[in-house]
């Protein structure tokens, strides 16, 4: 199975332009957004038949603190014009509907959060997902993101 | 596959605290959207209205070793954000804690149809086999920080909801908190199906042409008869873009002539808690035998016909499905078929 | 207005996140919306009508509005020149 991640604190604008480079959405993202684009990235690039629409792939993401650090961002410009653009990144699904978007995967996407990174707990939830009648794989990731300078960000593709 | 059923349901709702005192109030035309929180003294309004919410519903059923437990929420205690520890996981911790629930908590932030993919969570793990019953708990309160962005988007409606109708202007939030416990032992209702597919399309707008809404009732039409179903309960925010969307995937899906109803005119978007208590309530409706009126709507104003109870009528058939849509492009389904011990 | 023009599409490249952008990459006439000028979606709309309250104090109440006003740079700016309160 392959496994992929992002360092912490990585620079996520030079690891765009080498993998991507011709998606200027990436720029209004959120970090937690960024980060888990990039991973699909990292684990899809090569994937045959890419971009065309599929119902069979699910997109399922995990991490402790959700949007936390967006949510902040967005509760600084409160204080004066409140950000349309920052708000819609205040739900830890989010990055789960921009790999969708990207990618035109029309399956399930769902976003949980657990008080730890507990991949028995991880494994069982992805293994439930299966119970889908179409799902047959799942790129899952866990993005821990409560600063836009620090995370925990691997994802890997888990087949039922 | 094990039958999964709902053994127990509790509300903590502005216009009432029990599944017949809100039936009674939507009855009645009578909506409120917001608590009055004199009432409440702990450090976190939101643990406490989910901790009600779960007390209730948990009420003569045993918590065991293997009960599990699901949060589903958007925001959870985001109003205290800078001033204490607002993660979900945490929170979520404490509200199963204070039930005595063992196991690791699980919370479902999935947008607005938190409340569908909690429940399809907690059905996915009766069905593991691994959970003996599991408290499904949706809460949601309303902050200045969901205000100010749902203001920004230019989604707030200057005037009570109107879903479907041709005026209507957009959403009015709303707080609650709603638990669910379910279970493969025989309770009144069975959650036979669910379902959440992606648009695929676009993070806040959704799709034009209702594609994730139109695969989910397309999803959980397989397993049912089409002359079963009583009711559909739409998620109907009153949104001008929500509303036609929800038109064209209910048509697309053949089911134009199957009333409709959306309850957010009678407590408002209650956002993370909506799945769970526009279930809850369409369950009473159902046990009343009636299909409950859609609060502020007159007169259609979507390009596609859709049936939508503008009155109280009476509900012909064997289940309802419980409809969703949210930001990140999520859409759910969820079909509850009377049944079991009666 | 040249200069009001110019003003405008800096601020409008840094608050969109217009990554890459400069002013000369904008034309003035150029339609903001659909494919064929910047792309911009309903968001951005959003993010604009922000801009125009916090730069110029004129409020916009609706998406509507604000899609008529955001036709091209010259359209906002010549707007901009006429209504602003500060």
């Amino acid at each position: 199975m392959k496994e992929v991640s992002i360092p912490s604190g990585a620079n996520l604008t030079a690891i765009y332009r080498e993998l991507v480079g011709d998606y200027p959405k990436f720029f209004k993202m959120d970090t937690l957004s960024k980060l888990g684009f990039l991973l699909s990235e990292m684990l899809v690039r090569d994937d045959e038949g890419r971009f065309t629409p599929r119902e069979d792939r699910a997109v399922i993401v995990f991490s402790r603190n959700g949007c936390l650090a967006n949510d902040i961002n967005y509760a600084k410009s409160m204080e004066d014009f409140p950000s349309p653009a920052l708000f819609v990144y205040t739900l830890p699904n989010i990055v789960a509907g921009e790999i969708s978007i990207r990618n035109k995967y029309e399956g399930e996407t769902s976003a949980y959060v657990l008080d730890k990174y507990d991949r028995p707990l991880i494994d069982a939830i992805v293994r439930q997902a299966f119970q889908d009648r179409i799902t047959r794989d799942a790129i899952v990731a866990w993005i821990d993101c409560p600063s836009d300078s620090e995370w925990t960000a691997t994802a890997w593709i888990k087949t039922k | 596959m094990t039958k999964v059923y709902c053994i127990g349901n509790g509300l903590v709702t502005p216009v009432g605290s029990t599944a017949l005192e809100v039936l009674q109030a939507a009855r009645e035309g009578r909506s409120r959207r917001l608590f009055e929180r004199g009432a409440f003294y702990g450090a976190s309004f939101f643990e406490e209205i989910a901790i009600e919410a779960a007390k209730k519903a948990t009420e003569g059923i045993e918590i065991t070793p293997h009960t599990g437990f699901v949060l589903s929420t958007t925001k959870g205690d985001i109003e205290h954000i800078g001033k204490a520890d607002i993660s979900l996981a945490a929170g979520a911790g404490r509200i199963a804690g204070t039930i005595g629930i063992t196991t690791s908590p699980i919370v479902v932030s999935n947008a607005c149809i938190s409340g569908i993919a909690a429940l399809l969570q907690g059905v996915r793990m009766i069905r593991s086999g691994e959970y003996d019953n599991v408290v499904v708990v949706g809460a949601e309160v309303c902050s200045e920080f969901i205000h100010s962005g749902f203001d920004c988007l230019k989604a707030l409606s200057p005037e009570p909801c109107r879903p479907f109708d041709k005026d209507r202007r957009g959403l009015n939030l709303g707080e609650a908190a709603a638990a669910l416990v379910l279970s493969a032992r025989e309770g009144p209702w069975e959650i036979s199906d669910g379902v959440i597919r992606n648009d695929a399309n676009h993070i806040s707008g959704p799709s034009r042409t209702g594609e994730g809404s139109y695969k989910c009732l397309r999803y959980v039409l397989e397993g049912i008869n089409k002359e079963d179903i009583a009711f559909i309960s739409v998620h109907g925010t009153a949104t001008p873009y929500n509303d036609e969307m929800e038109s064209i995937a209910l048509y697309r899906a053949g089911l134009s002539d199957v009333p409709v109803n959306a309850l957010k005119g009678n407590f408002g978007h209650t956002l993370g808690a909506a799945g769970i208590l526009e279930s809850i309530v369409s369950m009473a409706a159902f046990d009343s035998g009636i299909v409950l009126p859609t609060k502020g709507f007159h007169e259609l104003g979507v390009s596609y016909p859709v049936n939508v109870s503008a009155k109280e009528r009476p509900a012909k058939g064997k289940l309802f499905i419980k409809l969703l849509s949210g930001f990140g492009g999520v859409n759910g389904a969820m079909v509850f078929r009377k049944g079991g011990a009666l | 207005m040249e200069n009001l023009i110019n003003e405008l599409k800096l601020k409008i490249i840094d608050s969109l996140n217009l990554d890459g952008m400069t002013p000369e990459d904008i034309d003035n006439d150029a339609p903001l919306f659909g494919d064929d000028g910047l792309g911009l979606d309903s968001i951005d709309v959003l993010e604009l009508i922000v801009l125009m309250e916090r730069n110029y104090g004129i409020r916009l109440d609706s998406p509507s509005k604000g899609k008529e006003v955001f036709r091209s740079v010259a359209v906002m700016a010549q707007y901009i020149a006429d209504n602003r309160t500060k």
